[in-house]
């Protein structure tokens, strides 16, 4: 069986007062790599645990290729999990951790060491078969703990926070390791974590949580491009966030009143219309940074402000400006592109445009 | 820095270990005098001699103390073993009572236990709303009542250590071991049991260590069954004791000093959880 | 949604536990409560109780020479335990600072496997008038006739600290051996002499494990009675002493058991301090950071 597909419907958890849970549904399709993403207390390892058989939800259902799974014990479920902190076997060798599943059942030693060494290769370590757990380091601990979770071949892999424990070198290539073996065994992966940038990597869709919710379900490009409110904004990277009031419509563009800031043109109304009081966002390496004077396209949102703080960062520069309204926008200009910007900072007046297909529409209500 | 400091504290170490040892020197010095006061005359074998040939209550006696010990040791290892796991890795009705009652012990002084055993066993009958029943359970004192005691007095001790050990773990190589497809019994040997060994093996030494170190409780529940130290006991109270007492217990003696050094490795975790 | 078919988890702590909550509730807590039941009993004639209810037992206490015991037990507790940790902590100190570690552990608990009774044999046949010590000194000439070394409080305590001094070293040991030692050298580069820096920074960091070597010799010094009665005197009969001549003697339980009572509650007073003077170092180290904090 290579892959499976998951449905959650309707799950809920409470601890004692807390909800963890507050009514999460997903479809997780075969085969792919699914993110849950989210700060921590947001749901995403109970939600993670209740599928790995660990927690009960308090209501709801979750489905694997269409069977409750929900009746069934940890070990009889077609899930496998990878741990935070690993939970390697302290007192059998990287050989008998990853052999530990097949133990549990008559295999034919034969057979056996075909699988354990078929596993530890995939993970680079039959080198250290022999070795204790206490022996390795992180990284390695974690690829003992994937080919352990691997051998029993699951049709979904359960990773919560795998790479957390790891410093981020060593974490960005585990991360691509992790991509290499979802792709080799084509199983599909859930996979636990707070770090957007992790997320939007290797996944194939990303499930964004807060507070017990699921708020957005996505591809990386729709999640980090279109935010659909306006934590998943703020969250996945930095954002620039504007208030305002629809105030008319008609042509190529709606215009959002954002008070004291001037008119901001919208493409995509997302069902909005005129009157609605809405949340606006547009991304900082969208907006253009151009000294004062420079002629600004009649198509594009521009504001004239003051460069508040200017922040060199290795491949990119962050600009700081404060429009003549007060509000701070955030613009990130990356170093190679030709012209505009180069050279300014404290104090220097400039224009801050960008293209209204870029600003979307994050949360409103009806006005 | 702290040189001379350190040479105050071993000063004090060696004449701490000259005052735990010369008695037990005097005891295996004396063990090959030939006379029987507490002069040494000359030396002599006589008292080994009378241990191997005209002392078989003695060693009645002494193998009692150390089949008592070993037994009332393995059954307060298995039963706090399987406590200790039960309150680390679950939550259940029982857990704060089997927290409690396991530190009680502790701050009691043993004679408590003693006497309250005593009376246990005597299991005086009282006539209870019209019925007459016993209050406790009565019991001939002997070897049997000195089991239970010791088992009973070993248990926090077995059950803290293996707590102790299984502390140091997360409950998620329990969940580990489930998840990757094993029942609650395979997870227990495979995973607990073996994870857990240290605990487990310094608990049983401790449990040892005390159960043969005890005369306190053993003199409450020995009644006619004289265990080694009841004999020594009797013997001291009557005023004299006789050398071949020396004699076995120089045996025991060097029987503990190459036990202790087989056991090294087990020793350390004694200290580290006392 | 839970429906029939769901599996409830069985309750393995249940199930783990259930061999010590039958064994310990049977043979530790219901004798226990018989101490009690038995102290507000009335004597049988030859040992046991009546099933009459009766506080002869509690009044019986109230006399002078039982007072005498408590006193006798309180102090003697107290001086044994007080020397047991003085000459443990600096033991303890230099075990934990060692290299040898493993090799000085086992040296420790050697003794500590030979029956105490045994060793508190060995000890009579040190101090009595024929023994060791007279011998050696009537052997150099030293004095004439044999000095009388047993039968006195010095005896008795002498052997209560040989009895608990490992008792003692152990918890000190594990708590000294987890201190980092750095911070002594902080101390001293702060100003503080050796001294100071022992009692200032390791023995506040150590307070644990002196809070356990204290519990391990003073709560069962408060019952003890062999060492009195083989190495003392009557005048040196504590608690414990009367206990078992009540029980053995004059075959009067109740006021043995009423005699346990007093005993129980005398080692919980102990407890209490012990744990209130522990709540009161916290609180002061406590407003101390307070202090810190403001200034």
């Amino acid at each position: 069986m290579k892959g499976a597909t998951i449905g959650i419907s309707g799950i809920t958890k409470s601890f004692g007062d807390f909800q963890a849970l507050k009514g999460v549904s997903l479809d997780i399709r075969k085969g792919e790599f699914f993110s849950l993403l989210g700060p921590s207390g947001c749901g995403k390892t109970t939600l993670l645990r209740i599928i790995g058989g660990f927690e009960e939800p308090s209501s709801g259902r979750v489905e694997i290729d269409g069977e409750d799974i929900l009746p069934l014990p940890p070990n009889m479920r077609h899930a496998n999990t990878v741990f935070q902190n690993y939970a390697l076997f302290p007192h059998l060798t990287v050989y008998e951790n990853v052999a530990f599943p097949l133990r549990l059942k008559s295999i034919k030693r034969k057979s056996l060491d075909e699988l354990v060494m078929y596993y530890l290769r995939l993970v680079e370590l039959d080198g250290h078969a022999a070795k204790r757990p206490s022996m390795l380091s992180g990284g390695q601990k974690q690829r003992v703990a994937i080919a352990r979770a691997l051998i029993n071949e699951p049709s979904v892999l359960l990773l919560d926070e795998p790479l957390s424990a790891l410093d981020a070198k060593l974490r960005h290539h585990m991360l691509m390791e992790l991509d290499q073996i979802h792709d080799k065994v084509g199983i599909t992966f859930v996979y636990v974590t707070h770090d957007q940038s992790e997320a939007l990597s290797v996944s194939d869709r990303i499930a964004v949580m807060d507070r017990g919710n699921v708020l957005q379900v996505g591809t990386p490009r729709e999640i980090y491009e279109s935010p659909s409110t306006t934590f998943v904004a703020q969250f996945i990277g930095e954002t620039n966030i504007i208030d305002g009031t629809i105030e008319s419509s008609g042509g190529r563009w709606f215009v959002v009143d954002a008070g004291g800031m001037g008119r901001v043109k919208v493409t995509d109304p997302r069902g909005y219309r005129v009157g609605d009081r809405v949340t606006l966002t547009v991304r900082p390496e969208k907006l253009r940074i151009t000294p004062l004077g420079m002629a600004a396209t009649e198509d594009s949102n521009s504001f004239v402000g003051t460069v508040d703080e200017s922040v060199y960062s290795g491949f990119l520069s962050k600009y700081y400006v404060r429009l003549e309204s007060g509000a701070v926008m955030r613009v990130f200009r990356q170093h190679g592109d030709q012209g505009e910007g180069e050279g300014l900072g404290w104090d220097d007046r400039v224009c801050v445009s960008w293209n209204p297909r870029d600003t979307f529409i994050v949360e409103g209500a009806r006005g | 820095m702290s040189r001379k400091r350190r040479s105050a504290s071993k000063a004090v170490f060696i004449g701490c270990m000259v005052f735990l040892f010369v008695p037990l020197a005097v005891l295996i010095f004396f063990s090959f005098n030939e006379n029987k006061a507490p002069i040494f005359t000359q030396f002599s074998l006589v008292w080994y001699r009378k241990l191997f040939t005209e002392s078989s209550s003695l060693w009645t006696a002494f193998f009692r103390s150390i089949t008592i010990a070993l037994a009332a040791s393995a059954t307060a290892t298995v039963i706090g073993t399987l406590a200790a796991i039960g309150v680390h890795w679950h939550r259940f009705p029982l857990k704060t009572y089997v927290q409690a009652i396991t530190y009680i012990p502790l701050v009691l002084p043993e004679i408590i236990i003693g006497m309250s055993l005593l009376a246990f066993f005597a299991g005086i009958r009282m006539p209870v709303f019209g019925h007459s029943l016993a209050i406790g359970i009565p019991m001939t004192l002997g070897w049997l009542t000195i089991f239970i005691a010791h088992a009973t007095f070993c248990l926090p001790f077995a059950y803290m250590m293996v707590l102790a050990r299984l502390d140091e773990f997360d409950s998620s190589i329990i969940e580990a071991a489930r998840d990757l497809g094993a029942t609650e019994v395979q997870t227990l040997l495979r995973v607990i049991i073996p994870v857990s060994k240290p605990g487990i093996i310094s608990g049983f030494l401790t449990s040892l260590t005390l159960s043969l170190e005890d005369f306190t409780i053993t003199y409450f529940v020995s009644g006619v069954s004289s265990t080694m130290p009841m004999v020594v006991y009797s013997q001291m109270y009557k005023g004299g004791v006789s050398p071949v007492i020396n004699a076995l217990s120089s045996i025991m003696i060097l029987g503990t000093v190459v036990l202790a050094f087989l056991a090294r490795r087990w020793l350390k975790y004694i200290a580290a959880s006392s | 949604m839970s429906g029939p078919k769901r599996r409830r988890k069985r309750n393995y702590g249940t199930i783990y536990t259930l061999p010590l909550v039958v064994w310990f509730t049977l043979f530790f807590l219901v004798p226990l409560l018989i101490i009690v039941l038995f102290s507000f009993l009335a004597a049988d004639i030859d040992g046991g109780v009546l099933p009459r209810f009766s506080i002869a037992a509690f009044t019986g206490l109230a006399k002078p020479r039982i007072l005498k015991l408590f006193v006798n037990t309180i102090w003697v507790s107290l001086a044994s335990t007080a020397i047991t940790i003085l000459m443990a902590l600096p033991c303890a100190y230099f075990m934990a600072r060692s290299k040898n570690k493993t090799m000085l552990l086992i040296l420790v608990i050697i003794p500590f496997w030979t029956n105490f009774i045994i060793r508190i044999f060995a000890w009579k046949s040190i101090l009595e008038a024929n023994g060791v010590i007279n011998s050696v000194l009537m052997g150099i000439g030293l004095v004439a006739s044999p000095l009388q070394l047993e039968h006195n409080w010095a005896a008795v305590i002498l052997i209560n600290v040989y009895t608990y001094l490992t008792y003692a070293i152990l918890p000190l040991f594990s708590t000294i051996e987890k201190f980092d030692f750095t911070l002594l050298e902080a101390a001293q580069d702060l100003g503080a002499t050796k001294m100071q820096a022992i009692t200032k920074v390791l023995l506040p960091n150590v307070r644990s494990g002196i809070v356990t070597a204290v519990f391990f010799t003073f709560i069962p010094l408060l019952g003890s009675f062999v060492v009195q009665q083989l190495i003392g005197t009557k005048d040196m009969y504590m608690l414990g002493n009367e206990i078992n001549d009540n029980i053995y003697k004059y075959f009067d339980w109740p006021t043995a058991y009423a005699l346990a009572v007093a005993l129980m509650m005398l080692a919980n007073v102990g407890l209490v301090f012990v744990m209130m003077s522990e709540r009161k170092q916290a609180r002061t180290l406590g407003a101390r950071r307070v202090d810190e904090a403001a200034a």
